[in-house]
């Protein structure tokens, strides 16, 4: 039997890295914007040359919002079963950017908004064969 | 109109169908009256929903009319209405009908168009699963940590909206709620609770639209329209917009600015402000929304609203009547018709004709529309 091997739900969104995983976006070299993913862009409306290059996003951020989803969302979201409310957040990134993910390693009720966070990659759910499907994923610094 | 609800042994065709006949019958008109339609549908009806006017007219009988088919997600119907604005104003036709038809899944609105790694709307369903009310909470948090809104605040949001749907024998929710009652309902994307958030329905309703001599011929007390907005967002609009994963905030820019630009235009074209209006429908998606739109539509300034609505200014008595229809929380959301639904009362209530809920006096009314990806429309009314 082949041993189960971790991989990205989606892949081209965030680097594989186990201990510094990075999500993947994209700047531009004129106007100096961030998007993520890279290929959602949004520049300055007077922005010159609109060229993109892929960039590594902070791991750390500021949680600016937050919700706890009390019911399971349709597919293809995957939800454990039984399904357990689970957090997502909103996070300010250094560069500029607010970037919206699920929040892990912290109770719901526990949840509050300035902490700081950085990314994890953790499994969203299993293919088929049992390997994990990740995804990334905000923590709380400790 | 056709009535909102559930209707699953109709389609779109059926329900179009009859929102045009009524329209027909309310103006004393044929359908080969009928110079020009443009048309709007939402996702779920394949081939011939994309082009729904089209379905829709042969239906009717066909007769050669130009027809254009709108889709702006949840701004469709008021961007129909627009569109066909301009067909009259341009002097181009003389009468030409407005229609959103919609019928949607049960529950919530899932993802379109397959799995796809390269739309944002297809990840965001499979990375974070995160709803539409999940991307309103994240926005409602923030203003309760901004401006010190309560629970109680949003639960008023919704019986104020129930107060009036109460009143309107077209709304499909009849119930008044209490505070308590919104406070004990299921908590869904906290800080939401499930009665401070729109369901999604079907329904339709067709607008004829002519030109001021022509309505002579039809009634004597035609409803003018003094202007129509459309807006699309601003570059660093700092709204978790819905359907993507990121925002790029900018401090300047205002949030909703799609709406922003939609209601400034609607102002400037009609010449009248939110200071004159009489009532407005605005889109309840979410008791965040409600209180969100009294500020980006100028009714009160940033901070202000939740004491707006509490003072009891935004019911029908009050300074801005809010939603006198009873809003999406009384009728649920027919995505691409809710805005023509707006348009409907608010040419209803400029007649006089919405008896316990009528706005006494009403002379100037706004209907305002809000879509994901930036889309917003606004037409204002006056008699
Ligand atoms: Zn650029």
């Amino acid at each position: 039997m082949d041993a189960k091997k971790p991989r990205a739900a989606v892949d081209g969104l965030f680097t594989m890295d186990p201990e510094e995983p990075r999500l993947i976006g994209g700047k531009c070299s004129s106007c100096g914007s961030y998007f993520f993913p890279k290929f959602y862009q949004t520049h300055k409306p007077t922005c010159s040359n609109r060229g993109v290059e892929e960039v590594l996003l902070s791991r750390r951020g500021t949680l600016e919002s937050f919700t706890v989803q009390h019911y399971p969302p349709p597919p293809p979201f995957v939800s454990p079963r039984p399904f357990v409310p689970y957090g997502l957040g909103l996070v300010a990134l250094p560069e500029g950017i607010n970037i919206i993910g699920i929040m892990t390693g912290i109770a719901v009720e526990d949840l509050k908004t300035g902490i700081e966070v950085e990314l994890v990659l953790e499994t969203l759910h299993q293919d088929e064969k049992g390997n994990d499907l990740l995804s990334w994923k905000f923590k709380p610094v400790d | 109109m056709h009535p909102w609800g559930k209707f699953p042994r109709k389609s779109f065709v059926d329900l179009g169908v009859e929102a045009i006949i009524n329209a027909l019958n309310d103006a004393g008109m044929q359908w080969t009256d009928i110079q020009a339609m443009v048309s709007g549908c939402f996702i779920w009806d394949g081939v011939g929903g994309l082009l729904s006017g089209h379905s829709i007219a042969a239906v009717m009988g066909e007769t050669g009319i130009p027809i254009t088919n709108v889709f702006n997600v949840c701004a469709t119907a008021t961007s129909t209405f627009r569109a066909a604005y301009q067909t009259v104003a341009s002097g181009e036709q003389d009468i030409c009908l407005a229609l959103g038809t919609d019928i949607s899944p049960a529950g919530f609105l899932p993802i379109v168009g397959g799995e796809n790694p390269e739309d944002c709307d297809y990840l965001r369903w499979k990375m974070l699963g995160i709803t539409n009310p999940g991307y309103w909470a994240l926005e409602c948090r923030q203003r309760m940590e901004r401006y010190g809104t309560t629970e109680v605040d949003l639960a008023r949001a919704k019986v104020a909206c129930s107060k009036n749907g109460a009143l309107n024998p077209n709304a499909l929710y009849r119930k008044v709620y209490t505070v308590d009652e919104v406070l004990n309902s299921p908590m869904v994307a906290d800080p939401l609770r499930l009665l401070m958030i729109c369901a999604t329905r079907d329904g339709a309703v067709a607008t004829i639209l002519c030109s001021a001599e022509i309505a002579k011929r039809f009634t004597s007390k035609p409803v003018m329209i003094a202007g129509v907005g459309l807006g699309s967002a601003l570059y660093g609009d700092p709204t978790a917009r819905l359907g993507l994963l990121a925002a790029p905030p900018k401090t300047d820019v205002p949030m909703l600015s799609e709406s922003y630009m939609s209601s400034q235009m609607a102002y400037r074209t009609s010449g009248i402000g939110p200071e004159e209006m009489d009532l407005v429908e605005l889109p309840d998606n979410s008791s965040w929304h409600y209180l969100q739109y009294l500020e980006t539509l100028g009714f009160c300034g940033p901070g202000e609203a939740e004491q707006l609505l509490a003072s009891g200014e935004t019911e029908l008595a009050g300074k801005i009547p809010v939603n006198p229809s009873g809003g999406m929380a009384c009728f649920g959301e027919a995505v691409s018709a809710q805005g023509l639904l707006q348009i409907h009362e608010v040419v209803k209530q400029l007649r006089g004709e919405c008896g316990e809920r009528q706005v006494q006096g009403a002379k100037v009314g706004m209907a305002q529309t809000y879509g994901m990806l930036g889309n917003s429309a606004a037409a204002v009314f006056k008699v």
